[in-house]
């Protein structure tokens, strides 16, 4: 299939690769020329606008930071909606509020162009080894057309409901995620602080009732003390934004998100923001008195 | 002085009748005519648009709901730039983000207008005795200019610093307030769950370090059941967004707020939102199998 992809970051460029080996042609537009190098190298077509992306591409996937990133991908000069025909799909893969999927989805279903929204889980890692969890939001027909390329970059494909229900789905799933990585963080500087060894206290956990993907990955990092991103804590900072603004237009209490959003604007302040969001165990051994690990 | 006033509600009406009351020459525009009719009856006059009201006006104060009717009111078409004699100060009393009215103050100067940030505490009731706490942020010559006005409507009214500064101190109020609300809620909620009379409990802690006046004057109003507005649930929440949405963007950690502002949200959800603050209370019985 013909496609068009803008984003090339960490995530992005293992995605671009895996559509390239699945057989399709992929057309992509960077800001920073030098983000083209290893694309071309790979076969793919770099373009000069989003606009010369849509002309080239029936699909086009986006991965960015925030929603407004995404609108002015789309609608700002030589933007995306400017060379899309009708029929086109905008497949948005970047973590946005539900309400702004809802809105691009509206404009562009407006000149007969289709968007899914389809937020990732699973971080770099899983966009490497091609095994995302993709939630999509938008038209069940547009996604089964599309579902062979997301097969290339994902293992799990559900469809969620309509426009901006990805988005919601990727909403439960930050909130579950991080107050689980911080849930670790908690536990690990409770027992660091008890004298306790805590590659001890993650082994015999990971058997029992408490084992998860964030204990087993983040807590691995907390144990260590390597903070490398993995996930740069400032994206989580972003998302748990979003979280609590739609809890406030829906009237949703999230007493526990609350919390964990205020742990990441204070990780935000001592300058962690580029490191893992495991480094909210910091945060905790700063709040308790506890030198750096 | 001449003064224009825009938006006139539960706090906005008295504060322009107390303006009337004080000497001054007041011109009201509303978006609901009607609504200007109780301070045209006390001798305002009424205008068609912010523009013509700021032609007439040497100071113009606006009380609304939320920014992006300050930035209309302000900037907008016929708004008050648009009529603004040379000279002109404007004052927001509303409650909006810091970063806004720096924004707003910002694209005002580029026009040659001052502006103060002056939002107020102490509620309609405030409102009405003239008794209302104004905190501003803004150039001291245009405060010092507004200040008879300020005492009007309110018996205090301090510079706080520039441009924003009045907000800062508001969304500071709110924090206490809104936390002070839940502390209170909660304890005479422990009370009563408790078996324990919440009125004796009221009556011992004010003579204590527990004293506060939201616990005398609201802690009298849960003890009473007396929900009627007030300051509404749904403003307060409002509120609170302002807050942690600053605490986002300096980051800065507000668990204190952050548990309060949840609060706040689910009151809105499950249908307090109209109450006043203080049927946080009823949310707290439902959370704790009674029937709220």
């Amino acid at each position: 299939m013909k496609t068009g992809f803008i984003g090339t970051g960490a995530m992005g460029r293992p995605m671009i690769f895996h559509l390239l080996a699945g057989g399709h042609e992929v057309a992509v537009y960077a800001r920073k020329p030098e983000a083209y190098v290893p694309l071309r190298e790979a076969g793919a077509v770099a373009c000069t606008t989003p606009a010369e992306v849509a002309r080239r591409a029936d699909v086009v996937f986006t991965i960015v930071t925030t929603g407004e990133d995404v609108e002015a991908l789309a609608f700002g000069p030589e933007g995306l909606a400017a060379g899309f025909g009708p029929g086109s799909v905008l497949v948005d893969m970047s973590t946005i509020p539900p309400g702004t999927a809802r809105s691009i989805a509206d404009r562009l279903a407006a000149q007969g162009v289709a968007m899914l929204d389809a937020p990732v889980s699973g971080g770099e890692v899983g966009a490497r080894a091609g095994t995302l969890a993709i939630m999509a939001g938008g038209d069940a027909a547009v996604l089964e057309r599309v579902r062979p390329l997301f097969l290339c970059m994902g293992k799990t494909i559900v469809h969620i409901g309509g426009n901006g229900a990805g988005q919601v789905a990727k909403a439960c799933n930050q909130m579950i995620m991080v107050a689980a990585i911080e849930a670790c963080a908690e536990a690990f500087a409770f027992a660091r602080k008890s004298g306790v060894d805590l590659a001890k206290v993650k082994e015999a956990l990971a058997g029992g009732s408490a084992a998860s993907r964030v204990l087993e990955v983040m807590g691995a990092r907390m144990v260590t003390g390597d903070f490398a991103a993995g996930i740069e804590a400032r994206l989580h900072h972003k998302d748990f934004r979003i979280v609590l603004d739609e809890a406030h237009a829906l009237g949703a209490p999230l007493p526990i998100a609350a919390q964990v959003w205020q742990q990441l604007n204070a990780l935000m302040a001592l300058g962690w923001g580029k490191d893992d969001t495991s480094s909210l165990l910091k945060v905790v051994e700063r709040m308790s008195g506890m030198a750096e690990a | 002085m001449n003064i224009g006033f825009i938006g006139l509600g539960l706090m906005g009406r008295p504060m322009a009748l107390n303006l009337i009351k004080g000497g001054h020459s007041v011109a009201v525009w509303a978006r609901r005519e009607d609504s200007m009719q109780p301070v045209v009856a006390a001798g305002a006059s009424a205008c068609a648009s912010p523009a013509a009201l700021a032609a007439m006006s040497d100071v113009v104060i606006s009380m609304v709901a939320d920014a992006p009717d300050v930035e209309q009111v302000a900037l907008g078409p016929q708004g008050v730039a648009a009529g603004a004699r040379p000279g002109l100060i404007f004052v927001d009393m509303s409650t909006i983000a810091p970063a806004a009215a720096q924004r707003i103050a910002a694209l005002l100067a580029d026009k040659g207008i001052a502006m103060l940030d002056a939002p107020v505490s102490g509620g309609e009731v405030g409102a009405i005795a003239a008794s209302l706490t104004i905190m501003v942020g803004g150039p001291e010559a245009a405060f010092e200019t507004v200040k008879p006005a300020f005492l009007c409507m309110g018996k205090s009214a301090t510079l706080i610093g520039d441009a924003g500064a009045g907000q800062v101190a508001k969304a500071c109020n709110q924090i206490l307030t809104g936390m002070g609300v839940a502390a209170v809620a909660e304890a005479l909620n422990f009370a009563a769950k408790s078996g324990v009379d919440g009125g004796k409990v009221r009556e011992a802690l004010l003579g204590g370090f527990a004293y506060s006046r939201i616990l005398e004057n609201h802690g009298q109003r849960m003890l009473d059941r007396n929900f009627k507005p007030g300051f509404k649930a749904w403003m307060h929440q409002k509120d609170m967004r302002i807050v942690m949405e600053e605490a986002h963007r300096l980051g800065m950690a507000l668990p204190g707020s952050a548990a309060t502002a949840q609060m706040f949200n689910a009151m809105v959800g499950s249908g307090l939102g109209e109450d006043d603050s203080i049927a946080m209370l009823k949310l707290l019985e439902r959370m704790s199998g009674g029937e709220g």
